[in-house]
């Protein structure tokens, strides 16, 4: 420290906030140090979280492609009574508060509900339920749209092709790959980012159901910034790589 | 005698309601191209899809080859084809998008001698199998468009202004695949079309079209003038 700081003066307010500033910045970057630090030495609780977050969107995914894609396409590729209502529920879907998933999930799931007996509350399965409930609207409505978005002359030119009924079928679905793996995507996005479901399902257990989201809001919540920063840079990362991916496609499907 | 390609009686086509196509009678036949002109709106393209069974007739009779159609379309959809006036590629390479029809019928083998044959007929080198479907210009993916449809041998080629984007040295070349196609393997070409001179070179055998019904060459030019 400089004599000037140490000094009482009229300006030593300024001087002393400022470097409260100082310190604040030096304690950000010791805790983003640290974060990458522990990245790097392989820190046992930030990978447990890592690997309980990828172990849980990838069994939601699995499940909501499973449902969704064929739905999905089905919706947006038959005309049937009631399509229309079914698109609009579907798209109201989509902004469904995680809370609010949280919260039917658990009232069917925990003892007293009536799921209760399969003892799915505070497990991987119990917190993909939810997830997939989240997810499923995503890849339902937008394959949907890549379904009713692919060319109006695809039908003709197929059936002038001699295309028949199953052909015309996964000919439309080929045509819409890049669309419906950027619904995917999306969903994967949304899966991987929430906290609301993973935290009132899964109850942020150590070792356990653990995910990087609700284990960056327990460590800031104690004040543990390091560790938080280190989860953080993760799922940046995670979603860095994805939206990558994501503008990747679009620029090909713009093509 | 082999029977007329397509007799038409009494054909009626609406969009919406509104009646766009009446045709009293119309016989084709299937012994040479012939070709179709009228003004814009005349409806030819309207004729040919469902002459191609892609639209549905309000009302009407049609027979192809002697036989009644009605209730067979989707049988007949493999011995007829279509060169849409604004065709589409499938989101494939251009090799996936000529052997398309020919997988459709359930063929396997000979695929790419076939699919090497009709692209050198329109013009287009046998490496251009290899391309994307987004790395052609305007002119070649119509020539791409004609060739999945001249693979195919159909017993019936409508070609729907086959030479728009098209430049003159590669339109002479889609005429000449256009007579091969019937001299070679006896396809029946109809062509719709607005290049009349280009239309000399494929035939001389033509239908007038106005306001959706078939007039006389003599009456038309009357109006037209
Ligand atoms: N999908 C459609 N819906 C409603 N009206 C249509 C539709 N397609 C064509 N028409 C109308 O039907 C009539 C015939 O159209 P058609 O496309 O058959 O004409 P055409 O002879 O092919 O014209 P062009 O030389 O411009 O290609 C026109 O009056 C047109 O406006
Ligand atoms: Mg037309």
């Amino acid at each position: 420290m400089s004599n000037d700081e140490q000094r009482p003066s009229p300006g030593g307010n300024r001087v002393r906030r400022a470097s409260r500033e100082v310190n604040a910045l030096g304690y950000l970057s010791e805790g983003f140090l640290q974060g990458i630090s522990l990245i790097f030495s392989m820190n046992e609780e930030v990978w447990s979280a890592v690997s309980a977050t990828l172990r849980l969107s990838g069994l939601s995914m699995a499940v909501t492609l499973l449902i969704g894609v064929p739905l999905g396409f089905l919706l947006g590729y038959c005309s049937f009574p009631g399509r229309g209502v079914l698109r609009v529920v579907v798209d109201a879907l989509l902004s469904i508060p995680t809370v609010v998933v949280g919260l039917l999930v658990y009232a069917f799931i925990s003892n007293r509900g009536p799921l209760g007996s399969w003892q799915l509350l505070f497990t991987i399965p119990g917190m993909a339920v939810g997830q997939t409930i989240l997810a499923l609207p995503i890849v339902l409505s937008l394959t949907a749209s890549a379904v009713e978005n692919t060319d109006h002359r695809l039908r003709s030119t197929l059936l002038t092709l001699g295309a028949r009924r199953w052909g015309l079928l996964f000919s439309t679905l080929r045509e819409a790959r890049h669309q419906i793996l950027l619904a995917a995507l999306t969903a994967y996005g949304r899966v991987t980012a929430e906290v609301g479901v993973s935290m009132m399902l899964g109850g942020n257990i150590k070792w356990h159901t653990r995910t990087i989201t609700t284990a960056i809001t327990l460590e800031t919540g104690k004040g543990e910034f390091s560790a938080g920063i280190a989860l953080g840079i993760l799922l940046l990362a995670f979603s860095l790589l994805l939206n990558g991916a994501l503008s990747f496609l679009r620029r090909r499907d713009a093509a | 005698m082999t029977p007329p390609l397509y007799e038409v009686r009494d054909l009626v086509c609406s969009y919406q309601g509104k009646k766009v196509l009446g045709i009293e009678r119309l016989d084709i036949a299937a012994d040479g191209p012939t070709a179709f002109v009228g003004h814009n709106g005349s409806g030819k393209s309207t004729l040919f899809r469902a002459l191609a069974f892609l639209l549905k007739p309000e009302s009407g009779s049609l027979t192809f080859l002697g036989r009644p159609t009605e209730g067979h379309e989707e049988l007949l959809r493999r011995d007829v084809t279509m060169l849409l006036q604004d065709p589409y590629l499938l989101r494939r390479s251009v090799f996936e998008n000529v052997a398309y029809g020919l997988r459709a019928r359930g063929e396997r083998r000979g695929i790419e001698d076939r699919v090497a044959e009709v692209l050198e007929m329109v013009g287009l080198s046998a490496d251009f199998a290899g391309r994307e479907w987004y790395q052609l210009s305007g002119g070649e993916s119509r020539r791409v468009t004609l060739a999945s449809r001249l693979v195919l041998r159909t017993k019936a080629l409508l070609l729907d202004e086959p030479t728009a984007n098209v430049d003159e040295e590669n339109g002479f070349l889609i005429a000449e695949a256009v007579k091969n196609a019937w001299l070679r393997w006896g396809v029946v070409p109809l062509v719709a079309s607005h290049d009349l001179p280009w239309l000399d070179e494929v035939t001389d055998r033509r239908v007038h079209m106005k306001r959706g019904r078939i007039v006389e060459a003599e009456v038309e030019t009357d109006f037209l003038l």
